[in-house]
């Protein structure tokens, strides 16, 4: 009965719950879906992360590439995110080509990660001009169930962190290189983005970290990157107005996520 | 190759840096030489020996059924929706039908896959579709297509096997009628020798014809089936290389005797999803 | 509530198939013996001295419409010809794919079939309760309101608000007090078990 209440009414459905304070998923108004971070358990790829956000579920690898770098930035790497919304994930997605949503996804990915300069391209150039590093980062979505922006940013980042390149010996005169396997590094990164995503619900109710359903139901979201100390990203979609008051506030609520999952990260 | 402009393309051309690696001199003969002289295969495993499985239902959470499967290192990924209308037809046909997705991830081989579906990915989403066609009650779902999304997070060997194991249980999670529950077991030939759940380097062995001075038995093969167990049916066969009627023999043997094994697998993932629904 | 349940596995063996025993509902029959395809609940109804063995799937079930059954169903287009909707339950079964229906003009009502409009009877956004009538293209469901508990029971006045049904053609916005024409089911207890 409830279910079928649900499908055919469901705007009311959640009226009804969020009139008590509660979301149908047990959680508070303002209440974050449990975080599991699972590194390096993909030995394919050069890093790997797998996050999971309640049921969301993302994977990120990395594989790096050997390249020559561009001529306008002799002395950068490149770092290539691609998100990929599989049609496994949820049936909104069909195969073939990246729906709008991922191609959108994707460029937000791109623009936190140029914003936050949590990676210094420099330290992927290999001998400038001649040679450096491409990372592909792949971005998978497995189970799409809200707030994907900060699935991906987390996994990202989460990959990052643990990356290790093989050394490589270089030699400009006979333009021959030569990589040793067995001695690996990891990369420097400089600082750690965490996304935060909120759901405006009748234009007045906020609902932390929804999920897919309430992103549906809401006139609109808003998403707030922070890294370490600064605010990197900010990304609005939806109608509903927000007062500068309630935004400083979302911003700080941000900023106390990203010391929670900070601890987390630093464990492994 | 025309540019994507639906992605962020990184550089016109890059390649594995594995390349430039120091030679450490391993070839496929070398490998084998060394492990038939060890009578033990690289990983520890008998030639007989299948790797550790670990099997679950119930991943995704948008999906009406999906398992998740892990065969040593290789993990596969497997959703199945609701029967959808056919999708760009007018005809009224009688019998369902299966749409099969089988998908690399980039970061999932040794080599960096791209995007777009490749020939190889083509190729095992075919062999897959086939398998699960003479699984599921077609005639049950008239003008209605199942969809079945197939992801490798990491290949290390019996990628397809591993993929067609949870499609079953991911079937029959989702409550769309079957005949029977799928078995699949891959094995690599080389030489008189059977690989039973090859990993990535020993399926690359197994592809390869070794000199023939040195190695005079031309044998050298990989092959997949698919069972329906109680059923005592081949749902599909699928076998590139080399091999002799004698060997293919005793590979079928070995193959149709761990199908066995996997089953209570799947029965134990099924029994426990029908035990959690009767519980309130 | 049954307490002892009879669990079995796609591809089990349940019985032999005889004139006592015979397959039904996620079952199949080969070579005289009846086999699941569904993990589930074993299942055995008495019919007329035969026994159907049936297997209940565990959770959501795989169904779809046919002929004669009740469905739920959402408006989303209406034209003078038909309205356009989309079957989201199936009795109580709700589907997490909606198939699409079509209502046609002369399907609305019993009486006077002749003078039904389809924007006196439905709008966009409703939600209507009707039967699966035979199925003779692919693709489209048709479907018939013409039966009294049949027609719309949810709908919105043009303020947003639910409105109330007064009569068999008309519902009343409780906010506004604007009267809207629609095609009424006539509410027995079990048609109100959506409303709040």
């Amino acid at each position: 009965m409830a279910e079928q209440y649900k499908t055919l009414h469901s705007a009311k459905y959640y009226r009804d719950y969020l009139k008590n304070d509660i979301r149908p998923d047990c959680r508070q108004l303002s209440a974050f879906r449990p975080v599991i971070i699972n590194v390096d358990s993909i030995k394919t790829a050069d890093g790997s992360a797998i996050v999971k956000i309640g049921r969301t579920t993302v994977v990120c690898g990395i594989k790096a590439e050997i390249c020559r770098p561009k001529p306008e930035t002799p002395r950068q790497g490149f770092l290539v995110p691609n998100v990929d919304l599989p049609p496994l994930c949820s049936s909104k997605f069909k195969s073939g080509p990246p729906s709008d949503q991922a191609q959108v996804l994707t460029q937000i990915i791109a623009d936190i990660l140029e914003n936050s300069r949590c990676i210094n391209l420099e330290q992927l150039c290999i001998f400038p001009d001649k040679i450096a590093w491409c990372l592909y980062a792949d971005i998978i979505c497995l189970d799409y169930d809200g707030s994907l922006i900060d699935a991906c940013a987390l996994a990202l980042i989460s990959c990052l962190k643990v990356v290790t390149l093989p050394e490589v010996e270089y030699d400009p005169g006979l333009d021959k290189q030569q990589v040793n396997l067995e001695k690996r590094s990891p990369l420097n990164i400089s600082c750690t983005f965490v996304a935060t995503t909120f759901a405006i619900f009748d234009d007045k109710l906020i609902l932390s970290d929804p999920s897919s359903e309430e992103e549906n139901l809401s006139a609109g979201t808003l998403t707030v990157v922070t890294s370490d100390e600064e605010l990197c990203y900010m990304h609005k979609p939806g109608g509903s107005p927000l007062n500068e008051e309630q935004i400083t506030k979302f911003i700080s609520i941000c900023f106390f996520k990203l010391s929670v999952i900070l601890r987390n990260i630093a464990t492994y | 190759m025309p540019i994507d402009h639906k992605r962020i393309n990184g550089p016109e051309e890059s390649v594995p840096y594995e390349l430039f690696a120091r030679l450490s001199g391993i070839t496929s003969e070398k490998t084998f030489e060394e492990t038939q002289s060890a009578n033990i295969r690289t990983d520890g495993r008998k030639f007989d020996e299948q790797r550790k499985i670990f099997l679950k239902n119930g991943v995704v959470s948008q999906a009406k059924g999906s398992a998740y499967m892990e065969m040593g290192q290789t993990k596969v990924m497997v959703s199945v929706f609701d029967p959808r209308e056919i999708p760009n037809r007018s005809d009224y046909s009688l019998k369902g039908e299966i749409y099969c997705e089988f998908k690399f991830a980039p970061f999932s081989c040794p080599k960096r896959r791209l995007h777009q579906q490749d020939n190889e990915e083509k190729q095992y989403s075919s062999i897959m579709k086939k398998a699960l066609e003479s699984t599921v009650c077609l005639h049950e779902l008239p003008n209605f297509q199942v969809d079945i999304y197939a992801l490798v997070l990491h290949n290390d060997g019996s990628a397809l096997s591993a993929a067609i194991n949870a499609a079953g249980v991911a079937l029959a999670e989702a409550g769309v009628p079957i005949y029977d529950i799928v078995a699949s077991v891959t094995v690599g030939v080389q030489q008189g020798i059977n690989f039973l759940d090859p990993t990535l380097s020993e399926e690359q062995m197994c592809q390869t014809q070794l000199t023939t001075e040195k190695f005079p038995n031309p044998n050298h093969a990989v092959v997949i089936i698919s069972k329906l167990p109680m059923q005592q049916q081949l749902c599909q066969f699928h076998q590139t290389g080399y091999m002799s009627l004698d060997q293919l023999k005793s590979a079928l043997e070995l193959l149709t005797k761990t199908c066995e094994t996997i089953v209570p697998l799947v029965q134990k993932c099924l029994l426990s999803l029908v035990t959690n629904s009767i519980k309130p | 509530m049954k307490v002892d349940h009879l669990i079995c596995l796609p591809g089990e063996r349940l019985s032999i198939c005889n004139k006592t025993y015979t397959s039904g509902q996620g079952t199949y029959e080969r070579q005289g013996y009846i086999y699941s395809t569904l993990a589930g609940i074993v299942d055995v109804v008495d019919k007329d001295g035969v026994k159907v063995i049936e297997v209940h799937s565990s959770g959501q079930q795989t169904i779809i419409p046919t002929q004669g059954d009740i469905v739920t169903a959402q408006v989303y287009i209406i034209t003078q010809q038909y309205a356009k909707c989309f079957i989201k339950c199936i009795g109580n079964t709700v589907l997490r794919n909606p198939f699409k229906a079509v209502v046609r003009r002369e399907n609305v009502r019993a009486t006077e079939k002749d003078k039904v409009e389809i924007y006196k009877s439905f709008r966009p956004g409703d939600i209507i309760l009707a039967r699966v009538l035979p199925i003779t293209e692919a693709h489209m469901y048709q479907l018939s309101t013409a039966e009294n508990e049949l027609g719309v029971v949810i709908a919105h006045s043009e303020h947003g608000y639910p409105m109330v049904p007064i009569s068999w053609t008309e519902m009343q916005c409780p906010k506004s007090l604007v009267k809207e024409p629609r095609k009424v089911a006539k509410s027995t207890k079990k048609k109100y078990k959506f409303e709040k």
